[in-house]
């Protein structure tokens, strides 16, 4: 796939690399030519110093036979009009990165099209979604439904003392027909297992199931499920106005933020929740905003270390549910093994969108989720294609991707060796970064 | 294959198993070269076919085991691992290459094989052959062939070939080896990149051989001075080299032509190649390697008629821009009537020489990318004298040149003139004459084989001791992967982390 990658910012060159890890073709356009000369060197891409809103530099990018065109410049309008351009000189799919809610507004979706953006991405909106997604299961790092929670993956933290530490996978299935352990995630890496592996003390394991069976796999890790109602966030930034915006029937919110300008600004913009404005890092605000009887704490402020080290003292304080918002990519594996609930990171939701378009450009009936070094994805198996052929045992499927599940009809179906895939299922699979392109292949 | 962004765990310095690994297929590849001199010797039933089998054979053997044995267990490429492969390929190569040399006819001694075979694959074609008699087809046309692979570049269709690099690690061989000083890409992956370039080298060398056989020439002999032309190399597979055919116009029109090809970067041929001639006529570089080649042959046609040697009207037009684009580009064809021409034109094309044709193209020399960045940044300086605190930048193609890169250009020409100097002072201390010491050093360094004249050791390096053979074997080297690929390799910070 052709794919113009309009800015080099965090965003656009994260983008740029993983999508060129899985062989795409990208051309990467930026008006910086020394943040594209780093890129240039040591990435397999091609990079192009050029005005992202111009015709000329467009063209020249060849727009023209793109396949995908994204837009990801920091600016909500140069994105808008970078889309315009690139559709006008016949990019098949465009992709904004957007940051206000109206341009999702179902309303305006038709308008948005006639300015020749096809999708929009608004990180921001993603990271709210995960967060309340998270706030909802609490014993959870990560939960990825599909088709009304028929199939559920969850990613659990294994601690001491649950059942399932040091059972090898093989004698896990013997006894429990009703999980699928997808992969395990041990000190930065994430493996695909297989029956020999052991789970450990320590690890991220991803279970998939069904409904019925989510309750048994509570007891199994160990884990205990509560309620949030009350919700401490620490930093108004965009992502806390959409938070409260998307949850607030739901929970209720309360927002620290220790700059009186903004705080003004979100008693407008978040009408239904409390503002305090001082330093979430002074413990004594903690105590008297009542730390200890909060359900969960949700740290959102524009430093990452802040964020994660404030989690961890809302944690010693009492509080059973943390999120943090880490923006550093580099410091995620860390925070994972600190003791630290969910992490948020709006690189990895941008990605996500957009290995949905890659796997599935001409409807939107995929999904997917990027996780640090993985991904998962739902997609439907097409007539005619390879993972139709034969039984799952028997299609040689590559060792960096396992099926999981599958949707056939209403009904979900945890995958076992023996399943035979049909056309029109709606199957769950778990990847490692960089195999995405493997399983396009596969379904297509 | 997944590269782990997040992977802090530690990595090896050199993954020396997946160098071991992707070397294993390189001399398959090499191999596979190998086989069409075997055929050809085979087909000619030369006793020198044995030879080829064996050669043949070695290398295969050798790829397979060791593309069986190495298994990596990451396949993970960094910097290093790339400059420490493209270096090694080189020698390596040579040391298979020179298999056949050394077990044909009138074989050559292990020396003079590595020089011949080295001399092929940088494009230098200086030979320690005193003379092309009594050498077969298959000999020859593994020279023509050894220069046709080197030109584009070895690692260049290893890439285009083997889908496991299309990676970073790919990157950074392509880097360790493609000419100039920043490398174009011009199609996103580096696959497609290889690719592109190793099919316009195709199709312009099929070209250059119809137009050749369709002259004087045999087709045999189209084939070798094809190959020799277009990868800007100069071994002929004539008895007495490439002065057997400059009586013919029309061969030397021919040559002329396509040596100046290869001495432009690909990268705007096959932008050309697309009907984009914009780039081409616009871009300064081509600009400036065209106005060389006028000024030359203005001054070359001056001295000419000064020297009361313009006989007839050849010897004014295609004569002196035979020579002109021939040293530029750094293939070392001459036409005998040059000798004749005055000591400034023997000293002219020595500058010629140095220069070398565009990044990006198959010519050796100093590249005139860095001449030009050079000069544009002399120019600074020298109004930086009148006016110090004037802001002045170096522009090239209308955009303005990042001030670290101007300065590695400069250092890059600084290492280039030290290696000569180093290297004509170690042949001097051979008891090689000083004129002949800087002169071989100079072309083999620039990767031409140009005989100026007044050398003794004259076109053939046979007499030239066997210490000096491996020396100027070595600045080739240096030469054709430009300098600081191989210079790396022997600072301690390589070694360490």
């Amino acid at each position: 796939m052709r794919i113009v990658i309009a800015g080099a910012g965090e965003v656009g060159s994260h983008l740029a690399k993983l999508l060129s890890d899985e062989e795409q073709d990208i051309m990467l356009v930026d008006p910086d030519s020394e943040r594209l000369a780093v890129l240039d060197a040591n990435y397999n891409l091609m990079t192009m110093v050029g005005d992202p809103t111009s015709f000329t530099s467009l063209r020249e990018a060849g727009v023209a036979s793109a396949d995908l065109f994204i837009a990801v410049t920091p600016y909500e309008s140069n994105n808008l009009v970078a889309c315009s351009i690139a559709k006008t000189l016949g990019a098949k799919t465009t992709v904004a990165r957007i940051d206000t809610y109206e341009f999702m507004h179902p309303e305006n979706e038709g308008l948005v099209k006639n300015m020749g953006v096809d999708r929009v991405i608004y990180p921001e909106y993603l990271a709210a979604e995960e967060i309340i997604t998270s706030l909802k299961h609490t014993w959870a790092r990560n939960w990825f439904e599909l088709h009304d929670g028929q199939i559920i993956l969850a990613g659990v933290k294994l601690r001491d003392g649950a059942p399932l530490v040091g059972m090898k996978l093989k004698d896990f299935a013997f006894t429990n027909r009703h999980f699928h352990v997808s992969a395990i995630k041990r000190n930065h890496e994430t493996i695909i297992p297989r029956g020999d592996d052991h789970m450990d003390s320590g690890d991220i394991l991803y279970f998939t199931t069904t409904r019925d069976h989510i309750d048994e796999l509570l007891v199994l890790t160990g884990k205990n499920e509560h309620r949030v109602r009350k919700v401490l966030i620490m930093g108004g930034t965009k992502i806390a106005i959409r938070l409260v915006n998307l949850g607030h029937e739901e929970f209720r919110f309360k927002i620290v933020e220790s700059d009186l300008a903004r705080c003004r600004k979100l008693t407008e913009k978040c009408p239904d929740c409390e503002i305090i404005h001082g330093d979430a890092r002074d413990i004594d605000l903690l105590n008297d905003l009542g730390i200890a009887d909060v359900d969960a704490f949700v740290a959102l402020s524009d430093s990452s270390e802040a964020n994660i080290l404030t989690c961890l003292t809302a944690k010693e304080l009492g509080v059973r549910k943390t999120v943090a918002d880490v923006e550093t990519l580099q410091f995620i594996p860390q925070a994972e093994n600190l003791n630290i609930g969910t992490i948020i990171n709006k690189k990895l939701l941008a990605s996500s969108g957009i290995f949905q378009l890659l796997l599935d450009s001409d409807s939107s009936n995929s999904k997917c989720l990027a996780l640090t070094d993985a991904e998962v994805a739902e997609l439907e198996a097409h007539q005619g294609s390879k993972i139709t052929r034969a039984p799952v045992k028997d299609l040689g499927l590559p060792r960096q991707l396992t099926l999981a599940a599958l949707i056939r009809g209403e009904q979900g179906q945890l995958i076992t060796g023996m399943t035979q895939i049909q056309p029109g299922d709606r199957v769950l699979v778990f990847c490692l970064a960089g195999s995405l392109h493997k399983i396009e292949r596969l379904f297509n | 294959m997944a590269i782990h962004i997040f992977n802090i765990a530690r990595q090896r310095l050199i993954n020396i198993r997946m160098l071991l690994k992707i070397m294993g297929w390189l001399l398959m590849i090499e191999a596979l070269f190998m086989a069409i001199p075997t055929a050809v010797s085979i087909a000619y039933g030369e006793k020198d076919a044995l030879g080829f089998v064996i050669g043949l054979l070695a290398t295969l053997g050798t790829g397979l085991w060791l593309n069986y044995r190495a298994r990596p267990t990451s396949h993970h490429m960094g910097k290093r691992d790339g400059f420490l492969l493209t270096a090694m390929v080189w020698i390596i190569f040579s040391l298979f290459g020179l298999i056949p040399f050394m077990l044909c006819s009138r074989p050559l001694s292990f020396s003079d094989g590595f020089f011949e075979a080295m001399s092929g694959f940088t494009t230098t074609g200086a030979t320690i052959l005193t003379d092309g008699r009594g050498y077969g087809h298959g000999f020859h046309l593994w020279r023509a062939l050894q220069q046709w692979i080197g030109g584009m570049g070895i690692i260049v269709f290893t890439l285009a070939v083997l889908p496991m690099l299309n990676s970073s690690g790919g990157m950074q061989m392509f880097n360790a080896e493609v000419t100039g000083i920043t490398h174009d890409k011009i199609r996103p992956r580096i696959s497609q990149t290889a690719k592109s370039l190793w099919i316009i080298y195709i199709i312009v060398t099929v070209i250059l051989i119809a137009l050749l056989a369709a002259g004087p020439m045999s087709l045999f002999d189209s084939v070798c001075h094809a190959f020799g032309t277009i990868s800007t190399g100069g071994y002929s597979s004539s008895e007495t080299g490439f002065l057997q055919w400059s009586d013919s116009l029309y061969n030397k029109v021919v040559i002329t032509i396509f040596m100046f090809i290869g001495g432009m970067n690909f990268a705007l041929i096959y932008k050309a190649a697309h009907w984009q001639w914009r780039p081409l006529f616009s871009n300064s570089i081509f600009r400036t390697y065209c106005a060389i080649i006028l000024a030359a042959y203005v001054l070359f046609a001056a001295f000419i008629v000064a020297s009361g040697q313009a006989n007839s009207w050849e010897d004014v037009t295609i004569d002196p821009l035979f020579q002109v684009v021939s040293n530029l580009t750094s293939t070392g064809y001459s036409i005998p009537e040059y000798l004749y021409w005055g000591p400034f034109t023997i000293s002219l094309a020595l500058a010629l020489m140095f220069f070398g044709g565009c990044a990006g193209g198959t010519s050796g020399g100093a590249k005139i990318d860095r001449v030009v960045y050079l000069l544009k940044n002399l120019r600074n300086e020298l109004y930086r004298c009148l006016y110090p605190n004037a802001i002045l930048s170096v522009k090239v193609n209308g955009r303005v040149v990042n001030a670290d890169l101007v300065a590695k250009v400069v250092a890059f020409l600084a290492f280039y003139v030290c290696v000569v100097i180093i290297g004509s002072l170690m042949l001097s201390a051979m008891n090689i004459p000083i004129v002949d010491s800087f002169i071989a050093a100079l072309a083999c360094m620039s990767n031409s084989s140009f005989d100026p004249g007044i050398t003794l050791f004259g076109s053939t390096y046979a007499t030239m001791p066997t210490a000096a053979k491996w020396i100027l074997a070595m600045m080739m080297m240096i030469g054709r992967l430009e300098i600081f690929t191989i210079l790396i390799l022997f600072t301690p910070s390589f070694w360490r982390r």
